[in-house]
């Protein structure tokens, strides 16, 4: 039982990682519009994350270092500050969608503005962080958020032609009345999404939170093999689900309520009803996510106490930084901002300062220093990581110029 | 200097986490102080810590300098100036660097006492671990 629960984690981060608010909507509008010819993506990202995460929860298991640790050590002060700057508007501008993606969600099933909600979501997320044990958090968040099978189920019940939709995906190619730019961004968005920063500042901070030594390490692998593909399958699920029921209508996608519509058309009132609780769980799991994230990374940053296994009064100032980062996010959202368009752009920001996160893991887990001899990394690994590296640095460059050329995928 | 240990300064010292004499973390190694020996040799004197330091050593030189003042200002230490960490009282470099003094000691922690004292002290529940 211990071992199950202990995967928890994994899922957690891999859930507010691959299917928060903006990657519901993103994957759904990329299955309307897109159809499969993206698909591929996914599995891609999905190696990556699987390949940095392990690395990172490593180090963190045997040295107790978590990644921002890392970033401000190896990459020094400058690049480090740049890095914190921007991985801390991220963590702010996703933060935001995550807040109203919530209030959104519980809005769907109460019918109140979601507005009047934000306010309200932003103290229950606050009293998860203030009170809630580490561990009960991502255990509860984490099991809810597996309400989103339900995509999974839907699929199956809408019983598609498998060998169609296989070679659909099989088949890479830039749809008709389409351009290859705009393919691209749409692609480099779902990559980001599997590997956005703060996946591996939460992870690697909650492997220290939740007391990782060196005997963890099959842990941090099962965490990591169960965790991430799991999102990935979600989001392919999500993909599917749009592809199937809204594309033959003409259906695209711009709206959170629009992503639960198909397992409402295809599986009824139930499958509303555990969609609704799964999205809930994965967009307050991403609102912890990025809150935490935001404290983790200033306070590790600048060599501060931090983490929820303290009291609040042995990590004030992680607390403080919290707090800032929930009403700025709060604001933000309140302002009546279409949360969407804010995580999209936050999505694709993120991939420009991708290098600058993975890079530092890459060089610590090659360090015997840090980690002994026995667990540096092997050869294979390493070839595979530096290739995603290559990969993460031609995104990171190709980014910012596509949302230029594309207006931001319009 | 207590031992003549060759360390390579920017790689084993320069950003690394400080911990103080009870494994609390207490700040960053943001920059060092260094002295010229008669026979050409640098040797580390001190560590220096606290944002004042950081912003120096980033190149906001006249900020830099008047922020480390003023945290000296405000600072009550044992230390002479809570920004600078003699090299006798490190105690060892490993990937921390770890040192022979309290954290209250040591200049970053002006901030900490002030957010608790005035922001999170007052919040019921500040007191308490997670699971109680």
């Amino acid at each position: 039982m211990k071992r199950f629960l202990g995967v928890f984690l994994g899922i957690l981060t891999a859930i507010g990682g691959f299917v928060d608010m903006g990657d519901l909507v993103a994957n759904a509008a990329t299955g309307a519009r897109f159809q499969m010819t993206l698909a591929w993506v996914v599995p891609v990202g999905v190696v990556g994350i699987v390949v940095y995460a392990e690395m990172s929860g490593r180090v963190a298991a045997i040295c107790g270092r978590p990644v921002f640790d890392l970033v401000r050590e190896r990459l020094g002060p400058r690049f480090g500050m740049a890095n914190l700057i921007a991985s801390f508007s991220i963590n702010v501008l996703t933060l935001t969608a995550e807040l109203a993606g919530v209030a959104i969600a519980l809005s769907l099933a109460a019918s109140i503005n979601y507005l009047l909600l934000v306010p309200f979501v932003t103290v229950l997320v606050w009293l998860v962080v203030w009170r809630l044990p580490f561990s009960t958090m991502e255990r509860i968040f984490g099991l809810l958020g597996l309400c989103l099978l339900v995509f999974v189920v839907a699929v199956w019940q809408f019983g598609p032609d498998w060998g169609t939709l296989w070679s659909a995906a099989a088949d890479p190619h830039v749809p008709s009345g389409e351009t290859p730019f705009t393919y691209a961004y749409f692609g480099i968005a779902l990559f980001g999404a599997a590997m956005t920063p703060y996946e591996v500042f939460f992870f690697s901070s909650g492997a220290v939170e939740d007391g990782w030594t060196v005997r963890d390490l099959n842990e941090n692998r099962a965490n990591v093999f169960i965790g991430f593909p799991l999102g990935g399958l979600l989001s392919l699920a999500i993909m599917a689900c749009a592809h199937l029921v809204l594309a033959p209508h003409d259906i695209g996608v711009d709206q959170l309520s629009q992503v639960a519509l198909p397992v409402a058309v295809v599986v009824g009132k139930l499958g509303l009803a555990i969609v609704l609780v799964g999205i809930f769980a994965a967009t307050f799991g991403a609102a912890l996510e990025t809150a935490l994230s935001a404290g983790y990374t200033v306070a590790q940053y600048l060599g501060w106490p931090w983490g929820k296994h303290r009291r609040p009064r042995q990590a004030s100032r992680f607390h403080v930084i919290i707090l800032l980062t929930l009403l700025a996010g709060t604001v933000i959202a309140c302002s009546g901002i279409d949360p969407v368009k804010v995580t999209e752009y936050s999505i694709v920001l993120s991939a420009a300062a991708l290098p600058l996160t993975y890079f530092p893991i890459l060089v610590i887990a090659n360090d015997p220093t840090y980690i002994g001899t026995g667990h540096v990394n092997g050869r294979f690994l390493n070839t595979i990581a530096t290739i995603y590296l290559v990969i993460l640095v031609a995104v990171s460059v190709a980014t910012i110029p596509l949302m230029i050329i594309t207006k931001a995928g319009s | 200097m207590t031992t003549g240990r060759v360390v390579h300064a920017a790689l084993h010292l320069l950003d690394r986490q400080l911990r103080d004499r009870h494994g609390g973390l207490c700040g960053k190694v943001d920059d060092l102080e260094l002295e010229r020996a008669d026979d050409g040799t640098w040797y580390v004197t001190a560590v220096l810590t606290g944002p004042g330091h950081l912003l120096y050593r980033t190149g906001r030189r006249t900020a830099g300098t008047w922020l480390g003042k003023l945290i000296t200002h405000i600072e009550s230490s044992s230390l002479d100036d809570p920004g600078r960490i003699p090299y006798t009282h490190v105690s060892e470099i490993g990937i921390t660097v770890d040192l022979a003094v309290d954290a209250d000691d040591v200049a970053t922690f002006a901030g900490e006492r002030w957010a608790r004292d005035h922001v999170i002290g007052h919040i019921p529940g500040s007191r308490h671990d997670a699971d109680q």
